[in-house]
């Protein structure tokens, strides 16, 4: 669709967002480019109602429109063929309740998680999610790319404490699963649905959240080992251990070369983090015996999660040129995995990174310095992960280079593709939102 | 397809006239086990055994089964069970027809249940060549400094088929220092009748026993069947409304123990030999369920020697249930050989119960199995500590 | 039920496998909730295949088709509300894999919910989810319903417990959604599956994930003069940093019922108490537990036991999960809600429950899971007094709406089923309810599959509160 062809659109969406909040001037849309393509509008609604009316509009009139946050994942998926609209959440800001005692909060889509993280901070409270930027990324986006990070091992995922969740789908329909409370199942668990989803199914315009007591003190233990498999041999001895560890981080030589602060080389690392009292510490410290070479505490301590947070950023932006994905796997499946990466990528460098006590890993591929980039060595990476791994393990790619985007698969998972294809249609029946970008 | 929900719901429906007194109430109320292990799990109390009893009586009186199995139960039930003397007949002719090759005869074609008497057959365990009745009337003496006195019920069953066991728990007693009476005039506890809907005639023979046993000399009235305890404990609800007999049978069930009951009770005298070796040992439900029975059998192993472990769900019914392994036999089967899975997951040395019904049943779980894990009596343990 | 059917069920099932005699379907009229309704036949298959050809045969015979597990379910979900076929999963009750070193378990939907924890014990692990009725439920109505119980504080409902199911679809085809890893990519059908209430699919495998035994558990046991006391004490518990495993209140009504039972030790005489766990690392379990006896008396608890040894402890618990059936011997119907408030408005609910209490002439029990907020409020009635009936449904009405005023929800791990179905137009918009009713009828076009479950029709939306004034709703389809 032409400039023109939307502009004629631009009417409407003024008329419902205000003209201050509809942006069709090229020369302003450049910034916003998503994976190069430049959207013929941005808009930015102030409420679910308005995003609601925005969707309808674009339903109506066959527009394309990609939801957007704070831009921390837009590097995902295929190239789209156009982006009539893009719909941003930045002026989502409600706070919809929180009340400290209940330990619950409900805030518009367009906080970012760290104005979300402080906000609770301030009562002692804490909110796990942890995503690469949190100054920009949104909680939308947070739940739309379901992205999790070192806190996953101790709190669960986002599919664990969001406990509810209002979106507008593709159709402009509002609507909501879930509630205020932390125990809740009448209807359809539609955060579930919504999580992870890539903004294909709906725009998430609010959510609640389940919150946690702050830990008072942390501490964090450093062991170091010779390779992948005494790591995933130490991982197994705590998984087997009374101990609780609220970070349980898995590091390779590659991923310290790359992270701020990790030194440039060396073993392999594991990073547990445990929260308590002195004698809670003294009893991790026993557990744990010789296996640790170190404690971190105070700024040290949190700069050393904040860059491992930060992981995928990092490799974005050191190593452009790098594939990086997600894997999420059986307990088991770890230590084989990341004994074999060597083998599947025998062409390419690695670096990973992971809270593995969770099946959790981030495993990013790139060429040595110096040569071109050859689609086929990143094709055969995945075709190789995924011969090696059960068919219960899945895999998303969260960034590539742009020579093997088009070609990639960007999800491949254990589900009944054809019953998520169903769900699709149910909320975008017209494809509005995100199209072809990734599984349909 | 069975639970004591249904069960209790349909009695209900019976009750209101919603259903018939039809074939599907009588074969679900013929399915239970009467383990009760439902009225150790529920909360509100209610009377399950009691409201089963009931079902049955009403089946018994107003149900018409086949014809032969009918007349035989009715004998069975008011003329041979109640006198010690038939039984011994009757317990030589089970022996004959045990020799015989009859009985796997008709147990492989099936033709017992066709007759409807295939009840009386699960009653004929292998009758042991020596019975016990010859002991009725005599008094075995304490060994060493006397303890205690008690009465000793040898029971119907148990007394022609496992003689050799009323004389472990003979001997055992003695050499604790308590002196056995075995009163002459007892008679079988009525269990059989009571689970089998003759009301009645349970009430007889309770009346019976509470004259034969019930006296001042004795500090305990003893029996080594979880079912004869059972329903030795229930008499007094039994002849609630029998003016006579209401107080007496009080007294009665305040005197009444299980075997292990009464030792752990009074404690064991030290044992000459240490039982070193691995048991486990599966409850009763006559003892767990019906009189919450559970550590008495358990501390008496351990004072023995024993190296006990607990296999799961330990008092879950192993399906011998009275008759109910032979009158539902596949369902019987069935549970028996989840059980023997339990059991074999803590591979024991010496399966122990305390009951002689759940030893014949364990007995055929070995042999389905292919095993031979010895099974044992908690008594016959104890007999061979001293 | 249209004899071919039948003959068709057994053909599939076997002979002893389908019932279809009154006297035998009756058994399948009832769950643990007051409402009744007779299937035209109960079949119990023993495949995933056989569950497929049922769902083939309903499909194309257009009878409904309504899943059951052991029928203990509050909100009338395993009950055939239209007749139709009853699929009771009884005889698909085994354990197929226990995975150790995954954490996980595969199990069919009959195995019963305590049984799994059972099994897995001996090697140091348990299942999470820990309903009441867990030594009957099975893990397939935990998920149908996504059950919860009294540990669900610290631990989550089932569906946080769910990775992988298998589903036969109503076409008969049989799809897995997830596996044994903690999340899949794509959309996460497993969490949408789990507490859909048999409207989606039927279940026929489900891998669950298993816990590792806390090393430590601390139960203690506050004892406050008012309910109000203890309704404070549960938000300063919480403030005060500590996230019990559990956190359960009972006020002293219920309290001595129980006790008449269980004779677990319950204070006679107290207004109320709260049952805290706290399980974890031996360490800050006794630190937690110090801190939250504090707290307690810093609250006007008259006093805090501590269980000294496992007997006691269960005891305390047993009291506690059998509570209902205790109230069994005090009145012959009771009618229980699973109304859901925030933390903070406990306090205030509870007294709103004492003015109900007053209002409608009804004893109301309370006896609930306090650390999220999850009341249990038992409405005891008589149900041969239609009046008593229908002042226990006004009463629960009154009760749940006022749980949504004060920002809660209807149902915290029952299941709206047919029960709270039409309370749902007050907790959602009918655009909401249209955008779930979009799925379901995606999934399940022609509404075979539980049928009238969870989502009122339009025709319910216009009765939304006729419902309590119509006592023949009792007897459903009879």
């Amino acid at each position: 669709m032409s400039t023109a062809t939307t502009t004629r659109f631009g009417a409407e969406l003024r008329a419902i967002c205000g003209a201050a909040n509809v942006v069709d001037d090229p020369a302003l849309l450049r910034g916003r480019q998503v994976l190069g393509v430049v959207p013929s509008t941005v808009v930015t609604p102030a409420s679910a109602d308005e995003a609601a009316a925005v969707l309808r509009v674009a339903n109506e009139n066959g527009l394309s429109v990609v939801p957007a946050g704070g831009f921390t994942a837009q590097n995902m998926g295929r190239k789209p063929a156009q982006v009539d609209v893009l719909l941003s959440t930045s002026r989502l800001r409600e706070l919809e309740h929180y009340d400290a005692a209940d330990l619950t909060i409900g805030v518009g889509a367009g906080w970012t998680v760290a104005d979300l993280a402080a906000k609770v901070a301030a009562d002692n409270l804490f909110f796990p999610g942890d995503p690469a930027l949190p100054e920009r990324a949104t909680v939308g986006g947070l739940l739309a790319t379901g992205f999790c990070g070192p806190h996953r091992q101790g709190y669960g995922g986002l599919r664990d404490y969001c406990i509810g969740i209002r979106f507008v789908t593709g159709d402009g329909h509002k609507a909501k699963g879930g509630g205020r409370v932390v125990k809740n199942v009448a209807g359809y668990d539609m955060m579930k649905l919504l999580i992870g989803s890539y903004g294909t199914l709906g725009v998430i315009t609010s959510a609640s959240f389940k919150l946690f007591p702050a830990p008072r003190q942390t501490r964090t233990f450093i062991a170091e080992f010779p390779g992948a498999a005494e790591a995933f041999q130490f991982r197994n001895q705590v998984l087997r251990s009374p101990l609780d560890p609220i970070c349980l981080e898995l590091v390779s030589p590659g991923a310290r070369q790359l992270l701020h602060g990790f030194g440039s080389d060396g073993p392999w690392l594991v990073l547990l983090r445990a929260a308590g009292s002195d004698p809670v510490l003294a009893r991790y410290r026993a557990e744990l015996g010789s296996a640790v070479a170190r404690e971190l505490e105070g700024i040290n301590e949190r700069e050393a999660w904040r860059a491992l947070s930060n992981f995928s950023h990092t490799v974005e932006e050191r190593c452009p040129q790098s594939l990086l994905l997600s894997l999420q796997l059986p307990l088991r499946e770890v230590g084989p995995i990341l004994q074999q990466l060597a083998t599947v990528s025998a062409s390419l460098k690695h670096a990973v990174i992971g809270r593995f006590g969770a099946g959790h890993l981030l495993v990013a591929l790139w060429q040595p310095s110096g040569s071109t980039v050859q689609a086929k060595a990143f094709a055969d990476a995945i075709a190789g992960l995924r011969h090696r791994l059960p068919i219960d393990a899945s895999i998303a790619v969260l960034s590539c280079p742009p020579e093997v985007r088009a070609d990639i698969a960007w999800i491949a998972t254990p589900t009944h593709v054809e019953s998520m294809r169903v769900v699709k249609k149910v909320l975008d029946p017209n494809d509005t939102l995100n199209h072809g970008r990734f599984l349909f | 397809m069975d639970s004591p929900r249904g069960r209790i719901y349909q009695m209900v429906q019976v009750d209101e006239g919603r259903l018939a007194l039809s074939d599907s109430f009588v074969t679900h109320i013929d399915r239970c086990l009467g383990c009760m292990n439902c009225m150790t799990a529920c909360p509100s109390g209610v009377p399950y055994a009691s409201l089963l009893e009931r079902a049955r009586w009403q089946i018994e009186e107003n149900y018409p089964r086949p014809w032969l199995g009918r007349k035989l139960r009715q004998h069975f039930y008011a003329k041979v069970l109640p006198s010690f003397s038939r039984l011994g007949r009757h317990a030589k002719l089970v022996r004959f027809y045990q020799r015989s090759g009859l009985q796997s005869l008709a147990r492989g074609t099936g033709m017992l249940q066709l007759l409807g008497v295939a009840e009386l057959d699960a009653l004929a365990p292998r009758i042991e060549s020596d019975f016990s009745f010859r002991h009725l009337g005599e008094v075995f003496p304490a060994e060493g400094t006397r303890r205690g006195r008690v009465a000793l019920l040898i029971g119907c069953v148990g007394s022609v088929a496992f003689a050799e066991l009323n004389r472990a728990t003979v001997r055992v007693l003695t050499k604790n220092g308590i002196d056995v009476h075995i009163p002459k005039a007892q008679s079988c506890c009525g269990a059989l009748h009571l689970h089998g809907g003759h009301l009645e005639m349970a009430r007889v023979l309770a009346r019976q026993n509470i004259d034969a046993m019930l006296s001042p000399e004795f500090d305990a009235i003893v029996t080594n069947a979880a079912g004869c305890g059972s329903v030795m404990k229930e008499y007094a609800a039994l002849l609630e409304d029998d003016a006579k007999y209401a107080h007496r049978a009080m007294q009665f069930v305040a005197k009444a123990r299980d075997i292990n009951e009464y030792l752990a009770g009074v404690g064991l005298v030290e044992p000459k030999r240490k039982l070193s070796q691995r048991v486990t040992y599966a409850d009763p439900c006559h003892l767990a369920h019906a009189q919450g029975i559970r550590k008495a059998p358990r501390e008496l192993l351990k004072a023995i020697g024993a190296e006990l472990v607990e296999m799961p769900r330990p008092d879950t019914c192993c399906g011998s249930a009275g008759v109910y392994n032979v009158v539902q036999n596949e369902l019987s089967m069935k549970i028996l050989d989840e059980k023997m899975g339990y059991v074999a997951s803590v591979s024991p040395q010496i399966l122990a119960t305390a009951n002689v019904g759940c030893m014949l049943q364990f007995k055929a779980g070995m042999k389905r199995k292919g095993i031979n894990t010895r099974v044992a009596h908690v008594v016959e343990l104890l007999d061979e500590a001293y | 039920m249209n004899p071919a059917v039948v003959e068709q069920l057994r053909k599939i099932a076997g002979r002893d496998a389908v019932l279809d005699r009154p006297e035998d379907l009756m058994l399948y009229e009832y769950d643990a909730g007051i409402r009744k309704s007779t299937p035209g036949a109960v079949v119990f298959p023993q495949t995933t295949n056989q569950v497929s050809q049922i769902m083939r045969l309903a499909s194309s015979a257009q009878v409904p088709v309504v899943a059951r597990g052991a029928g203990t379910g509050l909100s009338g979900g395993a009950i055939s509300r239209e007749g139709g076929i009853v699929v009771a999963f009884s005889r698909m009750n085994r354990i197929l894999e226990i995975d150790v070193e995954n954490q996980r378990a595969v199990v069919q939907p009959g195995v019963v919910n305590l049984q799994l924890s059972e099994h897995v014990s001996h090697l140091g692990l348990y299942f999470a989810p820990d309903p009441s009725s867990q030594k009957a439920c099975t893990i397939g109505g935990n998920v149908a319903e996504n059950s919860g119980g009294p540990h669900t504080l610290m631990y989550g409902v089932t569906v946080n417990h769910v990775t992988g199911v298998e589903v036969v679809m109503p076409s008969g085809e049989v799809v897995h959604f997830g596996g044994k890893a903690a999340e899949s990519y794509g959309y996460d059908m497993t969490g949408f599956f789990v507490g859909s209430e048999g409207t989606i699919g039927i279940t026929t495998a489900i891998t669950v994930k298993l816990l590792r035994k806390p090393e430590k558990v601390a139960t203690l046991l506050a004892i406050f003069e008012t309910v109000d006391d203890a309704g404070q004490t549960v938000s300063a518990i919480t403030a005060a940093g500590i996230t019990p495993a559990a956190l359960e209140m009972l006020d002293g009504w219920t309290l001595r019922t129980i006790e008449a039972y269980c004779h677990a030790g319950y204070p006679l005489d107290a207004g109320a108490v709260l049952l805290i766990e706290l399980d974890g690392l031996r360490e800050s379990v006794e630190e937690h537990a110090e801190a939250v006896q504090a707290v307690c008396l810093q609250q006007k608890a008259r006093e805090v036991r501590r269980a000294k040894t496992e007997e006691e402890r269960a005891l305390l618990w047993k009291g506690r999960k059998t509570a209902f059936g205790a109230l069994g011997r005090v009145s012959p119907s009771y009618y229980t809600q699973d109304g859901v408030v925030p933390r903070s408005k406990i306090p205030a609910t509870l007294a709103h429950i004492g003015e109900v209490s007053k209002k409608y002439d009804l004893i109301i029990g309370n006896i609930f899971h306090a650390g999220d907020g999850n009341l249990h409020p038992l409405i005891l009635f008589d149900i041969r007094f239609p009046d008593q009936l229908e002042r226990a449904l006004a009463a629960s009405k009154d009760i749940l709406e006022y749980c949504i005023a004060v920002g809660g929800s209807i149902t915290g791990e029952h299941g709206v089923g047919m029960e709270k179905r039409d309370l749902m137009p007050v907790l959602f918009t009918q655009e909401d309810l249209d955008v779930m009713a979009g799925l379901r009828n995606a999934f399940n076009s022609e509404n075979l599959l539980n049928p009238d479950k969870l989502l009122p029709t339009p025709r319910m939306c216009r009765e939304i509160f006729g419902a309590a004034r119509n006592p023949v709703l009792v007897q459903e389809g009879m």
